[in-house]
């Protein structure tokens, strides 16, 4: 099990140039303890128009100043929007290789759609077509990122013969991912050999079919990539605390607030009628989470909230029906304060990660960090 | 922090708010239902002023234009025509009423009665031809007050249709005090279409929203036949707070 953080960049109004400056820098704090304590990988979303809950429209800058910031974590595009009126794809082969390189080679690079009719409508896409260009994107890729010179004509985009350049440090190319949160896209995960990034499901007994029928199925892909990334990771919240009752009442808090800011926005499917839009998406998914029926202390199971043994407990609870990885939104609107949300993170680097074997963090943790 | 609505709902009310006669009607069956549904997207300046404190408004702001026929009723066929708000409450996405036009008196009366809609009367057409869906509502005077139509019919799935309850602001007679009142309709899709849509005018007065109702951007359109259960009214909400804390429920 590997353990990562995962960003929206969330802004509270009134929106100042300080308020927005000082989220970025408590975020980078935020990055530079967790690389110290040994978490895996910072992950950052790609959202546009989403007031309040992701200023997150530029992540491949965010990205490079967590890479400047970082030694060892992963720096995960999670996920870039593979529509071509967000991204030209060759934009997206160059930005990744170029972020790969000045990372020494710790990009991740997730792929997807997007499922707000804020942003498909924002940019005109058509909804009915996200899932045709992303499945082509994804198939470009990799050979844009590892043959010389690339050229192609295809049913979105089409393009001459030209050396795409630079090319990515890691040989043969970063690891692809897409998120998953239609109802079956852990499939399209499967049979193209990528994995599967920010599974949300109702409940553990169906995630856990679903990453079986994951493992399975990708034993006879077709990778789109030179090699096949067979890993699973979700998403999920983190506040933890020693003292149990601060980390119940803050962690409540910090769902609470997600999933109040979560509900103003509108999901692609609410607005625009498309069987390409089967589920409404991540937002709701996350929001049904966070609303789930709680235990004694009112936080819903799997969510790591609470005291380090109960956040232990989730953790484990995920390793158990075949998560690879968790990433964790730490904070919405500044609900927590940074104090709180850097405490939270050397806790449970100091009394959960040392319980998962696979976990690179064993050795930072030991140190209890900064 | 989010946005909330800040509507000054008496003013609101005495311009369009009718009287619900307590909150214990029995549902209605209504088969064989036309409706037309227009997505918008509206000035997003002014939808704060358009909702209760108690909805916030969808981001971005989002109007829905509504044309339904009703051929059956306990009150014999009739056509609405509405505007409703893309709005929340607390996290549960939902149409705040702004007018209902109703083209049959008994209509007008049982439905403002049982369920709170804000109705007047009114007279409303609907017709769809091969290439096009065409709606009108016209006020008691016969002058427009929304003309659109949807373009280019498609075939689709009623399983790909999302319709959202809506919530309606009413005086109680009881206590003369104004409800916010929640009524989440069912719907059994027997046929659905999509297509582009076209508001081709929109009169904001007549909407009780002032100048501040104007169709921005069109979003989508569709067009389905259904069989729509009007149930039990389930919650009601006090239009002055927020939905968490001003929300009761009257009905299993």
């Amino acid at each position: 099990m590997k353990f990562g953080i995962f960003y929206e960049i969330s802004v509270p109004r009134p929106w100042s140039r300080e308020t927005e400056k000082r989220v970025f820098d408590n975020c980078l704090e935020q990055v530079a303890l967790a690389d110290e304590l040994g978490f895996d990988s910072v992950w950052c979303v790609e959202h546009h128009f989403l007031e309040e809950y992701s200023h997150c429209s530029a992540p491949e800058i965010f990205l490079t100043a967590c890479a400047m910031k970082t030694k060892k974590m992963r720096i995960g595009h999670g996920i870039v929007i593979c529509v071509p009126e967000f991204n030209h794809p060759i934009k997206i082969a160059e930005r990744t290789a170029t972020m790969d390189i000045i990372s020494g080679g710790r990009l991740e690079v997730g792929t997807g759609r997007s499922a707000t009719w804020n942003e498909l409508g924002g940019f005109r896409a058509n909804p009915d077509e996200t899932k045709k260009t992303w499945d082509e994107f994804v198939r470009c890729l990799p050979k844009m990122w590892t043959q010389e010179r690339f050229g192609y004509q295809g049913r979105s985009w089409s393009m001459p013969v030209r050396a795409i350049i630079p090319k990515p440090y890691q040989k043969p190319h970063p690891p692809l991912w897409v998120a998953v949160t239609s109802p079956g896209t852990e499939i399209d995960a499967a049979e193209r050999g990528i994995g599967a990034l920010g599974i949300t499901f109702g409940s553990f007994k169906e995630q856990e079919q679903k990453v079986k029928v994951y493992h399975n199925l990708i034993k006879n892909c077709e990778p789109v990539g030179s090699f096949v990334n067979e890993q699973v990771s979700t998403v999920n919240f983190l506040f933890t605390h020693e003292d149990t009752e601060i980390g119940n009442k803050v962690g409540r808090r910090l769902l609470g607030t997600f999933n109040f800011l979560a509900a103003q926005l509108s999901a692609a499917r609410e607005l625009y009628p498309t069987r390409s839009y089967p589920s409404l998406g991540l937002l709701p998914a996350l929001r049904d989470q966070a609303a789930g029926p709680g235990d004694e202390a009112g936080v819903p199971e799997g969510i790591a909230i609470g005291n380090p043994d109960r956040v232990l407990h989730a953790c484990k609870m995920w390793e158990s029906v075949g998560v690879d990885r968790i990433n964790f939104l730490l904070n919405a609107l500044e609900t927590v304060p940074q104090e709180q949300v850097l405490n939270s993170l050397r806790v449970f680097a100091k009394y959960v990660m040392p319980h998962f074997q696979d976990s690179s963090t064993q050795a930072a943790a030991a140190g209890g960090g900064r | 922090m989010p946005r909330s609505g800040r509507m000054n709902v008496e003013a609101y009310a005495a311009q369009a708010a009718r009287e619900i006669h307590g909150y214990k009607t029995e549902p209605w069956s209504l088969k064989g239902a036309q409706i037309l549904n227009l997505h918008y997207e509206i000035d997003n300046d002014t939808i704060d002023d358009l909702l209760p404190v108690t909805m916030r408004p969808s981001i971005p702001a989002w109007g829905v234009f509504n044309v339904t026929r009703y051929p059956e009723s306990p009150v014999g066929p009739f056509t609405i025509g509405e505007v409703r708000i893309g709005s929340r409450a607390g996290v549960r996405p939902r149409g705040f009423v702004l007018r209902s036009y109703v083209d049959s008196d008994a209509a007008v009366r049982e439905l403002a009665q049982r369920w709170g809609y804000p109705t007047v009367r009114g007279e409303i057409y609907l017709r769809a031809f091969h290439d096009r869906v065409v709606a009108r509502v016209a006020d008691g005077s016969g002058r427009n007050v929304l003309d659109m139509e949807m373009i280019d019919r498609e075939p689709i799935s009623g399983a790909d249709v999302q319709y959202n309850s809506s919530m309606h602001l009413a005086r109680n007679q009881e206590d003369g005090k104004l409800v916010l009142v929640q009524v989440d309709p069912e719907w059994v899709f027997h046929k659905a279409e999509r297509g582009r849509p076209h508001i081709i005018s929109l009169d904001s007065q007549a909407w009780a929203a002032g100048n501040m109702l104007r169709a921005d951007y069109p979003i989508s359109a569709t067009f389905c036949t259904c069989d729509v259960t009007l149930g039990r009214i389930r919650y009601i909400c006090d239009p002055t707070k927020d939905a968490f804390q001003g929300t009761t429920k009257v009905a299993a």
